[in-house]
């Protein structure tokens, strides 16, 4: 589905993404975790053609997509959930999810309304309300619905967790994992390790712009690096020789 | 790692790109958490983003034998120690000139090198109604140890015998009902003399195939040992500096050994200039761990000279395969299985006694197997014998050498005009004593 070697990108002279590699079959959920600041939404607005690369190749179903625009990207399937939910505050519900399959046209997007509001029912209930008055996990649905409407192949989705509380975060998850049963491939992008960890099939793990570790999300979630880092476990300092 | 599996329908490209991800994080690990390589890379100038295909690696330098011995002992680890679940020393019966090489495995390594010896027995058609006996001295090679946790990890059933006098390895086999025998090469053609001996036919056992190595198998004894046993042998491939087996193994085509590409990344090269060669060509295998975590090789130099072939194999897998090892890059001999240098032996034998002048090494070998050894001596008179008299002397070093080496070895002392002339190796002779109607002489190992 999705397959990027030896990525580069930098903000002016400072390189912020260091020859990154990795891969997502069609049908997986595969999370990259790292703290704040290791490049994570970078390497997403990048995926999506809003930042530019320095080097390297980015393989969508097959074909690069590394020079093509944004709103190419999003036809060819590739659409990304931003972090923060960036929705329109005084549109309603409806309009934003309009907005959000409006590259397909009047049909799709009618087509489409139901399905959203089956998956996150609460959505159908606040159609005609503001998207900015809205609670925030409310907001990641809508979020995330607005980007299915744009009909995935590949979902990429910028920490969803983010600000939420834990029982809504296992909402947002849960649907993550039935959209993943009804076939999107899912590039989840999380400072939530453990979060992402548990619904992920595969992980990497993202730090200063590199890629340090990759596995199965089972076995990184007991790896002891991932605990340093992620469970503030640092005990780096009696490293023994 | 356990999707996709890297054994099977995958195509190479698909391959290259799960060897490059991990490459990137091994060195990614290695350069920030092993002083030794980050300090070799900065010599440099490189970084480790300076990898971003599979053929940069080249212009990382290579790992030789005498930097693992120099950073003894967990100067190589790349994890703090309470990380490492598992210490191997490798060569530890052998106070040479060198430290013993040891390594640390994470939870993670000694789940995959698990995984690999499971691999090496599916390969050759081992499945959990097997019994598998598994014949091998652990404190010589400790890797037999994943053969058991393997066996078990399949659900055959493991008889694990050790080092049992083959008359015992030959009554297990026989009452056990045993399926399979994993051991070395050395062992089963000692175990096919015993047969012979007492008569034993293989028709009375159970045995449906031999799993032999680390060390190669020439293709006399596979010859010979499947000629007495009846079944198929097959081999498989490990660096003795790694410890554990399922680097590679033969699969049921017994057209090479398929190599672990998932978790190793295996480059030829030459081994005198050290220059990449295409694939095809013979030359020295140098390999770079993948996923290990607590013992990460970059570029490891393994001494062993062998042909990579990526065509894909009639068994299916498309993994690269390994011909067996065809020599050695440098002096390593190996005697029933255990590899040692000769150049250790010669600083035993100096460090026993200052007026030694000379010596040889001869190894006879039996169907190409290294099999007994022998060192012939020669010392100048004006020096004391160590240990007082001539027989003491000998007693003395022959008890040092086996306690160094783990076998017996005859010792001889004899005028400088007695020692062989003609030799292959650094002061070392071959002799075969392969019985002659069964098979055209051996070449040497």
């Amino acid at each position: 589905m999705l397959r990027v070697a030896g990525l580069s990108a930098r903000y002016g002279s400072i390189p912020v993404l260091r020859k990154v590699s990795f891969h997502v079959e069609a049908g997986e959920i595969v999370a990259l975790v790292g703290s704040n600041g290791a490049g994570k939404s970078t390497l997403l607005r990048t995926l999506s053609g809003l930042h530019p690369l320095t080097d390297g190749t980015i393989l969508f179903r097959g074909r690069p997509i590394q020079s093509l625009s944004p709103a190419t990207i999003v036809r060819l399937g590739l659409v990304q959930v931003p972090e923060a939910r960036q929705l329109f505050p005084n549109l309603t519900v409806l309009e934003n999810l309009e907005l959000g399959g409006y590259i397909h046209g009047r049909k799709h997007v009618a087509r489409c309304l139901e399905g959203m509001f089956s998956l996150f029912p609460v959505l159908s209930r606040r159609k005609r309300q503001k998207a900015g008055t809205l609670s925030g996990g409310e907001q990641q649905m809508l979020s995330i619905a607005r980007a299915l409407m744009a009909k995935p192949a590949l979902l990429l989705l910028d920490e969803p967790s983010l600000g939420l509380a834990p029982l809504v975060i296992d909402e947002i998850y849960g649907a993550v994992l039935a959209l993943s049963a009804q076939g999107v491939t899912i590039l989840l992008v999380e400072q939530n390790a453990m979060g992402a960890l548990g619904i992920a099939r595969r992980a990497y793990v993202l730090e200063n712009g590199r890629i340090v570790l990759a596995g199965d999300s089972e076995e990184l979630m007991g790896h002891d690096d991932v605990r340093r880092a992620y469970l503030g476990r640092d005990y780096r300092h009696k490293w023994e020789r | 790692m356990m999707f996709p599996d890297p054994f099977g329908p995958i195509s190479r490209e698909e391959m290259r790109q799960w060897q490059l991800e991990r490459l990137q994080t091994t060195l990614n690990r290695a350069y920030f958490q092993v002083d030794f390589y980050r300090k070799r890379m900065d010599a440099l100038g490189l970084l480790p983003e300076d990898v971003a295909a599979l053929e940069d690696l080249r212009t990382l330098p290579f790992t030789a034998r005498r930097d693992l011995a120099d950073h003894y002992p967990y100067g190589l680890f790349a994890v703090p120690l309470r990380s490492i679940v598992r210490l191997h020393t490798s060569t530890s019966t052998f106070q040479g000139k060198e430290n013993p090489i040891v390594l640390g495995f994470t939870r993670h390594d000694v789940e995959m090198w698990r995984s690999l010896a499971v691999r090496l027995f599916e390969q050759v058609e081992v499945t959990d109604r097997d019994i598998v006996q598994v014949a091998f001295n652990y404190s010589l090679f400790p890797g037999a140890f994943t053969f058991n946790q393997a066996v078990e990890a399949l659900g055959a059933t493991l008889a694990p015998a050790a080092t049992n006098s083959a008359t015992i390895q030959l009554q297990v086999l026989q009452d056990f009902r045993c399926t399979v025998l994993a051991t070395t090469a050395a062992f089963a053609l000692h175990i096919a003399d015993t047969m012979e001996r007492t008569g034993t036919e293989s028709s009375r056992l159970r045995l449906r195939l031999l799993l032999v190595g680390p060390e190669p198998l020439p293709d006399p004894a596979r010859a010979r040992i499947e000629s007495v046993l009846g079944v198929p042998v097959y081999g498989l491939y490990g660096v003795t500096e790694m410890v554990e087996p399922g680097l590679a193994g033969e699969c049921t085509a017994r057209d090479g050994l398929h190599l672990a590409e998932d978790q190793f990344l295996a480059e030829v090269v030459h081994p005198v200039t050290g220059e990449p060669l295409p694939a095809g060509s013979e030359g020295e295998l140098v390999l770079t761990t993948l996923t290990a975590e607590g013992y990460p090789l970059i570029r490891y130099r393994t001494g062993d000279v062998t042909v990579l072939r990526e065509v894909p194999c009639p068994c299916g897998r498309k993994t690269a395969r390994l011909s067996p090892v065809l020599r050695r890059t440098d002096n390593r001999v190996s005697v029933r299985g255990i590899p040692f240098y000769p150049e250790d032996i010669e600083l035993l034998l100096r460090r026993f006694d200052s007026g030694l002048e000379d010596f040889r090494l001869v190894i006879s070998t039996v169907y190409g197997i290294g099999d007994q050894i022998e060192v012939l001596l020669t010392r100048t008179p004006a020096q004391d014998l160590p240990g007082g008299g001539r027989s003491q002397y000998l007693d003395l070093l022959r008890s040092q050498l086996r306690r160094a080496l783990g076998l017996g070895v005859r010792v001889q002392m004899v005028e400088p005009d007695q020692l062989p002339r003609e030799g292959l190796g650094y002061r070392t002779v071959f002799r075969s004593l392969t019985p002659v109607p069964d098979s055209p002489l051996p070449s040497p190992p």
